[in-house]
């Protein structure tokens, strides 16, 4: 017999509603709330509950510079943080640096050359990898940091006179270890939130690709990546990142492990040192794979298992007109509102559900402002991926602060709105041209989300 | 110099600014941002905070200090002491941790210099516990008190009252309803054995902690569920754990209470330099800033951490409904001596671990079995002594030979296998267990 679990029945029972429906039907006090990106989908057996929290721990765990009397041996020789939850604070969002000055917490740079890699993905950079590492374990130097000032643009004017200034990074690499960059492309990406992972690996891919043949209106398109599968030895449509680069949980979890904390899997055996890294190359390994199998299908079953935030206040009447203005301006094109998950063996919670990610998984020309002009398999440098809007209503009670956009540039949900282009162009004039009173409504919406 | 220093070299020489330009583009600009940006001076930290606590450090530190970057090397106690006791000391420049032991035994081996900073403000202990160390080589940076976590509705569903003391926790109502830490592995569980063992005596605190264990529905392993997730879906009513957990949980609306009972203790977080700190004013400044009322003091009272202050004056600025450690030991709540048992801790949990983990299931149905009996009225003294003995005496316990082997079991570490000795303790333990049953069984229970 399955038992829902603690935290869900603590959570369910203070909003009146179930993660991953939705609707809510209460409102719910605020500070219940920030626990809301930590919760399971419900109906946890209590041998998948104990996997569940084995998991909690594995994206908890701060990881230990080998060699060392530990399990958690194995950090580096580079890497960007300790946990996993060092960038995804409390299963959320990571935001960007105020200034030049301060390091990226919960932020990195995902680096390349022009070109393609052997599987059709991004050309590591030949001294600095995919990724700038700002950290290395002792005796082993970091690559260096990126930094990042911020650009006002010119003020814009939305309708009845309110006047926006968005912000735009310039970034600038200091400290390069490992000699010139030269023509190196890079882009700058924030922790994402990683709960209802599970739920959008379940929508069949049958479905994303049908929603990218559809006829849209105001030159929407949207096209669906395919990646490269490193444990099926195959291309698949790629669903998770921001340009929808990595085909399935398990294959995001062990990258991350190997790119942002220096730990190998099984499925990523080697370590993140590029052949001129000579110090990182002889630095002491925490075992072979370093993150045991055991502890992988934990935070594989964690990720797949956490429940995204139940909509909040959804019959408010300010919120359904937002919502329906989200609607009539064209935003549900993308931002689909709901989708049908299929069959699950792994992960049977997740099976044959309607969810409301607010997403269609698909990757979009985003225009010039928002491009970080380097491709990504078949996504190319406007183009990412409609990122799931489920959740975003809460970043500020629980991440404390609200950025938005892969690299944090936006400083509310207006900006956000106002730097799409591309194929989100005519959805963000119609939010320009729209009453406050209207544009108010539809963040109040977002806000609900 | 230290391997860090050099390294901290290596990272100046090549410091090169080479490029600015909007988010993505390709990276062939000239070095416009050389002379803009500063490159930090890293200040490297030990400690086994984890990412809450120490994420905030990083940020407002390094916004305080632009000087500075703080370089966390993550290591359990068990494996920090080892770490700190290699040649320059692995490059640390600060221990901060809560591990008094390592600090003793640290400071004894002469790892530390003296601090240097200004304590001004800072009590020297709190209770009975020691928060600066005599010679100024170390001191409390923050504290966390012991007691239970309740769940006021599933006690009321039961009908019980919420536990004022240990004590109370031995009742047969409670039987099933407690969760409690493994000792010999949640790093915060050996104190809390102390500190029943002092507030009771030996003999009488090893009683109390079978009748506990008697009554425990879930033991917590490391890496597994928390108390609070166990407390709070009312799985069980009762949690034994440390304040900060249970006091988090609750900010972010976990139905939840802690209650810290008539006998409680406090276990400090404290902060070293180290004596041979490449970056000694990077250091000093660390420790200053993790001791100001509205630097460190104040970060470790957000709701996400929930630490007690060492700094009284800090209390004046929180809510009411803040512990105060300092009121509250005034009233006798911490009597316990964290220098007087620190020795034992690792002794205790091994013989914890054999007397009340390892058959816990056996354990917990002969305290059923004798709390039927005496419910009936029937003559089962014997059998409850048998539970309730310890398998050695204090005086064994004492023994500094007999505490040398079980040092290093501690805190993160593993148990590893178990030797003659624990051999012996097991045996002794199912003998009680094996005599208790037949007494039982005669008594017709």
């Amino acid at each position: 017999m399955r038992q829902q679990t603690s935290t869900l029945l603590l959570l369910a029972s203070l909003l009146g509603a179930l993660p991953g429906a939705a609707r809510a039907d209460a409102a719910p006090e605020p500070v219940a709330l920030r626990e809301a990106y930590t919760q399971p989908l419900p109906g946890l057996s209590d041998p998948e509950r104990e996997q569940f929290f084995r998991g909690r721990s594995v994206f908890r765990q701060s990881w230990v510079v080998a060699p060392a009397n530990d399990r958690a041996a194995g950090l580096g020789p580079l890497y960007n943080r300790l946990s996993c939850i060092s960038c995804h604070q409390k299963n959320g969002r990571g935001r960007s640096p105020d200034g030049p000055d301060e390091r990226m917490l919960s932020m990195l740079v995902r680096l390349s050359v022009p070109g393609r890699d052997e599987h059709g993905g991004p050309k590591p950079h030949p001294a600095y990898g995919g990724q700038l590492n700002d950290e290395g374990i002792p005796g082993v130097p970091a690559e260096g940091r990126a930094a990042i000032r911020w650009r006002n643009l010119a003020p814009q004017t939305l309708a009845g006179g309110e006047k926006v200034v968005l912000r735009q990074p310039l970034v600038s690499f200091v400290g390069m270890a490992y000699g010139k960059p030269g023509n190196m492309l890079y882009s700058l990406r924030v922790g994402q939130p990683v709960y209802g992972l599970g739920l959008l690996e379940a929508v069949p891919e049958a479905t994303v690709l049908a929603i990218a043949a559809e006829s849209k209106p105001d030159g929407v398109k949207g096209s669906a990546n395919r990646v490269w599968d490193a444990a099926a030895q195959r291309t698949t449509l790629g669903r998770f990142g921001f340009k929808a680069n990595m085909p399935n949980l398990r294959q995001q979890s062990a990258g991350a492990m190997q790119g942002d904390l220096g730990m190998t899997s099984s499925l990523f055996p080697e370590e993140n040192c590029m052949p001129a890294q000579k110090a990182c190359r002889a630095a002491p390994s925490g075992g072979h794979p370093e993150l045991s199998d055991g502890d992988l299908d934990a935070v594989e079953f964690y990720l797949a298992n956490l429940a995204p935030p139940p909509r909040r206040n959804a019959d408010d009447a300010q919120v359904r007109r937002g919502e329906q203005f989200f609607a009539d301006a064209g935003c549900a094109a993308c931002h689909r509102p709901t989708l049908q998950t299929g069959p699950s063996e792994r992960f049977p919670l997740t099976a044959n559900r309607q969810i409301a990610p607010y997403t269609d998984l698909l990757v979009h020309d985003m225009g010039k402002g928002l491009a970080d002009n380097r491709p990504d398999y078949q996504a190319n440098g406007r183009q990412w991926r409609t990122p799931p809007l489920w959740g975003i209503g809460l970043v500020p009670l629980i991440n404390e602060h609200s950025q938005y956009l892969h690299d944090g540039r936006a400083r509310n949900l207006q900006e956000a709105v106002l730097w799409h282009d591309g194929e989100a162009r005519r959805s963000r004039q119609r939010y320009a041209a729209a009453g406050k009173e209207t544009r108010d409504a539809l963040l109040t919406f977002l806000q609900a989300l | 110099m230290s391997d860090q220093t050099q390294f901290s070299s290596l990272r100046r020489r090549l410091l090169l600014a080479l490029g600015t330009g909007t988010a993505g583009s390709l990276l062939t600009l000239p070095a416009l941002a050389a002379g803009k940006t500063r490159e930090r001076q890293p200040v490297v930290v030990v400690t086994s905070y984890n990412d809450e606590v120490f994420s905030r450090f990083e940020a407002a530190f390094e916004k305080a200090w632009p000087q500075y970057k703080l370089q966390l090397v993550w290591r359990m106690p068990h494996d920090a002491l080892p770490y700190l006791s290699q040649p320059k000391q692995s490059g640390a420049d600060v221990y901060w941790s809560a591990s008094p032991r390592n600090f003793a035994a640290l400071a004894a081996a002469g790892a530390w210099q003296p601090l240097g900073i200004d304590l001004s403000g800072l009590p020297k202990t709190v209770g009975k516990a020691r928060l600066t160390d005599a010679d100024g080589l170390y001191t409390a940076t923050e504290m966390a008190g012991y007691g239970f976590i309740v769940n006021p509705a599933a006690l009321a569903k039961l009908g019980l009252a919420e536990p004022k003391d240990w004590t109370d926790l031995t009742a047969p109502a409670y039987a099933g309803q407690i969760v409690m830490p493994i000792p010999s592995r949640v790093g915060f569980a050996p104190v809390m054995v102390e500190i029943l063992l002092q507030a009771y005596g030996w003999e009488k605190g090893w009683a109390v902690w079978s009748g506990i264990a008697g009554n425990a529905g879930s033991l917590m392993d490391r890496g597994s569920t928390f108390v609070t997730d166990e407390v709070a879906s009312g799985r069980r009513a009762v949690g034994l754990s440390i304040d900060f957990f249970a006091v988090a949980a609750i900010a972010n609306g976990a139905p939840l209470r802690f209650a810290y009972p008539a006998h409680s203790g406090i276990n400090p977080a404290h902060i070293a330099i180290t004596k041979s700190a490449g970056n000694p004013a990077g250091a000093r400044a660390f420790a200053q800033f993790v001791l100001a009322a509205n630097g460190g003091q104040k970060i470790i009272t957000h709701r996400e951490i929930h630490k007690l202050p060492v700094r009284p004056a800090v209390y004046r600025e929180l809510p009411a409904a803040y512990f105060n450690p300092f009121a509250a030991a005034e009233k006798g709540v911490f009597d316990y001596d964290g220098d007087l048992g620190r020795d034992r801790l690792g002794l205790l949990s091994a013989l914890f671990e054999q007397m009340l983990i390892r058959e816990h299931g056996e354990l917990v149905a002969l305290w059923q079995r004798l709390h039927r009996a005496e419910a009936a009225g029937k003559e089962v003294a014997a059998a409850r002594k048998l539970l309730e003995s310890p398998l050695i005496t204090a005086a064994e316990a004492a023994d500094p030979a007999l505490q040398q082997p079980f040092r290093s079991r501690l805190e993160g570490a593993e148990p590893g296998s178990v030797g003659a000795l624990e051999q012996r303790w097991q045996e002794r333990s199912q003998a009680n267990r094996a005599e208790a049953g037949r007494l039982l069984q005669q008594a017709g229970v």
